[in-house]
């Protein structure tokens, strides 16, 4: 559990600010944000291996703020696995428990179950240089399953593996995790592997908290602009508009939508919820300028008459002045069902139902209910 | 050369005649760039080491040509008392010499190899004595190891210890020029060890801690290994720059004090440029020669077996 | 030359200001190890500079005399004068500098050769020249002194550079350097037309720079301090280079200590500044001839 944690390097850079966060027991918990956020940081002083330069970080009831590293039981399998080179497989694997002075047939029996759950039993006497990127990355999770820790620290460990490799790995993981139950905490700037692996996410930018709670909470009411552009692929396409008397304008975009306070707004439409307009649907004009099929849907990417604020997650508007809007019609996307596949520069016009709208604050960014 | 070909094509392309095609030719271009330094080292290399050869079966005194004696030099040099002894020397300075610089450079790079205030000064201190010269060496322990006058015996008498004869007793000269030389090429060793220090990733000794392992478990597990082939390096080196003592003793002990020093290549100059034995110096060049790649084929040999190189 | 490894020369290098990290201790206990090896590194040098300073007398005194009564700065004039000092320092000169170009000319067109043209007995010629980098010089010392009696050039500077004027060292070092190159800019400019000599020198040296620099420092350092090929070859003291003037000068004035620190201290002079200077560059060269196994 990290307590109003705070890190700022020498330098003046604030790596992370203020940051709560608590884990439960056995949970998998994902910290994920662009680069450059805090979470590896995060993810640092909870092992041990940066101090935090005001706040408590606590393992169980401990403070451990003072502890180190070792003494900290905790495992983490790094970006680069940084695996012994010059050590076998095997000796690898043991290595922590030698540490622990563990007697001999003790470890190999460990050992053993560790290699046949990761299926490295035939890469016992290799070296790492020997190894693929995959096999790489399971002895890097065997040397930290083998201890058996309280936690388990994960920094990106699948970003360096291609990607059929990755969505193996990925549902390797979560059975890993089913079986084990073993806390564990998950650093990522891959939303999707965030979604997909997570029992609770917690979303940073710039060093502060975001959102935090389950995936399906994270994408269907996203607390601010950020999450929302974040969270789901394609991003969100967020665009400038106002409200007025229970209704709702984004350019061209007009619908009736009750409790919203009078003023400037941003709206958010998910692609996957702009769909051919049917009579009565609130909809808009969208000249398509690439198709892309993707088999089982089609991305569809064009534009909008309306004022766009981003489509993508990498402007910060977390909190503070939002970037001003380029244009009066500009980029957007759609997920289109593949047999209506719409031609290049016709334009089409696309309907979504009010309750799939999402309402931020234009000062603050913030969900509005 | 295919691209040449295709831009070619098409233009009004003349056939170049015979003499331009050899003028381009990447084969006379090659020989053109390589002839100066294959014509020096041919001269200066290679030519002499067959010389060298076709001397140590001579007997020459550099003034007249010599006269082919055979092996007489070589079997002489298998009696020589004197050479014998030159090797024993040697072989004591040597084995006393790369172990105790090497060590001594590890400890000093773990040292060095850490954020302190001073840091710089520290390292800077550690590395000039490697830039001032061998004679420059010489001459300065000459003076601190006198044995009236020096600051080392004067430290002795402080301590209450007693004056010893340095570099004028027969018995502990040789132990000085050891002391002498490591102090002129520590930096060297401290510098190789320090960049290969710096080349282990970061990660690694995280992913130790982490592992639970001290910090000098650490070392000996992780960061030992993996500064084996600077370690090699740096033993056949000091190995074979010390089978080749030379300026030290010339500056301080000419030998002495009763040929406690001569080391083999002293023997060498003694021979060749004081007593005129070409023929014998060559020989003695020779041997020094088989030695040292024997010694460093072997210890290739053993570190090939122990030591991992990562890729 | 993997670049891992080039990157932890230059942060070897780079000397790095230090973190503030927290203490118990006022100082942490490195220092306890440190600051004495530093003396002890440095105790040599300090003497050499003070016993230069004082007089010939109480350079021989007993116990040894730290505060000389007076800076006998004078002992360095009557140094110089006593030896051809002007001579040494600019035979040294020559021969560090001549070598020096001459080894980045000839290596540089030899190595390029090595690493990029295809000729006839390439590889082979490539390996005969690496052997002789295995062969002590010792071996070569005596034919060496013969083919220069040979060629006249004995007791002259000219003899001391002759030999040295090319390395297999500098060939090996360059010819693995050019070989990282990215061959694509080569290739582009020998479309465009430009002779092979071209190319190297417009192209492939201008980006050569810290591996030739590498290879002068590593030259004029051991150009500088060479002692034993002067020893053989020079016999006039006005023909010296540095390292044999102060042999020399040591031998000539054997008790007048003074004298002698006085002329080891003008002639490491230039060396050390140098070092102070471009510590980065003379660091990074040393690091390289570790690296490069």
């Amino acid at each position: 559990m990290l307590d109003d944690v705070t890190k700022v390097f020498p330098g003046g850079t604030v790596a992370v600010d203020g940051l709560s966060l608590e884990i439960e027991d056995g949970e998998f918990m994902i910290l994920v944000g662009s680069s450059g956020c805090g979470k590896t940081t995060a993810l640092r002083m909870v092992a041990g291996l940066e101090k935090p330069t005001t706040g408590t970080i606590r393992i169980g009831e401990r403070i451990v703020n003072q502890v180190s590293a070792r003494d900290r039981d905790v495992a983490m399998v790094f970006q680069n696995y940084a695996l012994y080179p010059h050590m076998t497989v095997y000796r690898n694997l043991a290595y922590p428990l030698r540490q622990q002075r563990m007697p001999r047939d003790a470890i190999r029996r460990r050992v053993q179950e560790v290699a046949e759950m990761l299926s490295l039993e035939t890469l016992m006497n290799r070296r790492p240089g020997q190894l693929s990127g995959g096999q790489r990355q399971r002895v890097a999770m065997g040397r930290a399953l083998v201890r058996e820790p309280a936690v388990f620290l994960l920094d990106e460990p699948l970003s360096n593996l291609d990607a059929r490799l990755r969505v193996q790995m990925r549902a390797g993981l979560k059975r890993l995790h089913g079986r084990l139950g073993v806390t564990t905490v998950y650093v990522t700037h891959d939303q999707v592997e965030a979604m997909t692996l997570g029992d609770r996410i917690a979303v940073l930018s710039e060093g502060k908290l975001q959102q935090l709670g389950p995936p399906q909470e994270l994408y269907d009411r996203p607390a601010n602009v950020f999450v929302a552009g974040f969270i789901g692929s394609p991003p969100m396409n967020l665009l400038r508009g106002s409200a007025h008397d229970g209704r709702v304008n984004a350019g061209d975009l007009v619908l009736e939508r009750a409790g919203l306070p009078d003023g400037a707004l941003i709206v958010g439409l998910r692609p996957e919820s702009l769909r051919p307009a049917v009579d009565g649907m609130p909809s808009i004009d969208f000249r398509v300028d690439v198709v892309e099929p993707l088999g089982d849907e089609l991305i569809v990417h064009g534009s909008l008459p309306a004022e766009l604020i981003a489509t993508s997650s990498d402007t910060d508007i977390a909190d503070g002045a939002l970037p001003v809007a380029n244009g009066t019609a500009v980029e957007a996307v759609a997920r289109l069902d593949p047999r209506e596949r719409p031609a290049e520069g016709s334009v089409i016009r696309l309907g979504i139902e009010p309750d799939d709208i999402h309402v931020f604050d234009a000062q603050t960014g913030v969900a509005i209910r | 050369m295919t691209a040449r070909a295709e831009v070619t094509r098409g233009v009004d392309y003349r056939r170049p005649s015979l003499w331009q095609r050899i003028i381009a030719s990447e084969h006379l271009a090659g020989w053109a760039f390589v002839a100066p330094a294959v014509i020096l080292i041919a001269v200066f290399a290679l030519i002499p080491i067959g010389w060298s050869l076709l001397l140590s079966f001579q007997a020459n005194n550099l003034l007249a040509p010599g006269h082919y004696i055979g092996l007489a030099n070589y079997r002489a040099l298998s009696k020589d008392p004197q050479f014998r002894a030159a090797i024993g020397h040697t072989i004591v300075y040597t084995v006393i010499f790369v172990p105790v610089s090497v060590l001594a450079a590890l400890g000093l790079a773990v040292a060095l190899n850490r954020k302190l205030r001073g840091i710089r000064f520290y390292r800077l201190a550690v590395f000039i004595p490697l830039v001032t010269s061998t004679v420059a060496t010489g001459i300065v322990f000459l003076w601190l190891l006198d044995p009236t006058f020096g600051l080392v015996n004067y430290a002795l008498h402080a301590l209450g210890l007693p004056q010893q004869g340095f570099l004028q007793d027969p018995n502990q000269a040789l132990y000085c020029i050891v002391v002498m030389t490591v102090w002129g090429w520590l930096g060297f060793d401290v510098i190789v060890y320090l960049a290969a220090l710096q080349g282990i990733p970061q990660d690694l000794l995280e992913a130790s801690e982490i592992d639970g392992a001290s910090k000098w478990a650490t070392f000996r597990s992780v960061v030992l290994p993996l500064l084996g082939p600077a370690t090699l390096f740096l033993v056949v080196w000091s190995t074979i720059n010390a089978l080749q003592l030379f300026d030290e003793i010339y500056v301080t002990t000419h030998g002495g004090p009763l040929g406690a020093t001569t080391v083999i290549v002293y023997y060498l100059y003694q021979q060749a440029f004081q007593f005129f034995n070409a023929g014998y110096g060559a020989a003695i060049a020779y041997v020094l020669f088989v030695g040292i790649l024997i010694i460093t084929l072997f210890q290739l040999w053993v570190g090939r077996k122990r030591v991992y190189y990562v890729s | 030359m993997a670049s891992t490894s080039t990157a932890a020369v230059d942060r070897l290098v780079r000397l790095d200001a230090p973190e503030k990290p927290r203490r118990r201790l006022p100082f942490s206990p490195w220092h306890l190890f440190l600051a004495p090896v530093a003396v002890i590194m440095l105790l040599p040098l300090i003497w050499m500079v003070i016993l230069s300073l004082e007089t010939s007398s109480e350079a021989q005194s007993f116990p040894p005399v730290v505060l000389p009564t007076g800076l006998h700065f004078h002992n360095y004039v009557t140094t110089w004068n006593s030896e051809p000092f002007g001579n040494f320092f600019l035979n040294s000169a020559i021969y560090s500098l001549t070598t020096v170009a001459s080894n980045l000319l000839f290596c540089s067109l030899a190595g390029y050769a090595f690493a990029r043209l295809k000729f006839w007995g390439r590889d082979v010629l490539f390996i005969v020249l690496l052997a002789t980098l295995m062969v002590p010089f010792q071996v070569l010392l005596i034919p060496t002194f013969l083919i220069v009696k040979h060629l006249g050039l004995v007791d002259s500077v000219g003899g001391l550079i002759m030999p040295n004027l090319c390395s297999a060292f500098g060939i090996f070092m360059l010819r693995q350097f050019f070989r990282t190159l990215p061959i694509e800019l080569e290739e582009a400019a020998r479309i465009d037309g430009t002779s092979r000599l071209g190319i190297l020198f417009k192209i492939v040296l201008p980006l050569s720079l810290p591996a030739l620099a590498t290879l002068g420092i590593i030259q004029f350092m051991w150009s500088w301090n060479d002692f034993l090929w002067p020893l053989i070859i020079i016999d006039t003291a006005s023909h010296a280079p540095l390292q044999l003037g102060l042999a020399t000068l040591q031998g000539a004035h054997r008790s007048h200590w003074n004298l002698v620190m006085a002329g080891t201290v003008m002639s490491q002079i230039p060396m050390i500044v140098a070092f102070l200077i471009a510590q980065r560059w003379f660091i990074r060269s040393i690091a390289f001839t570790g690296i490069k196994q």
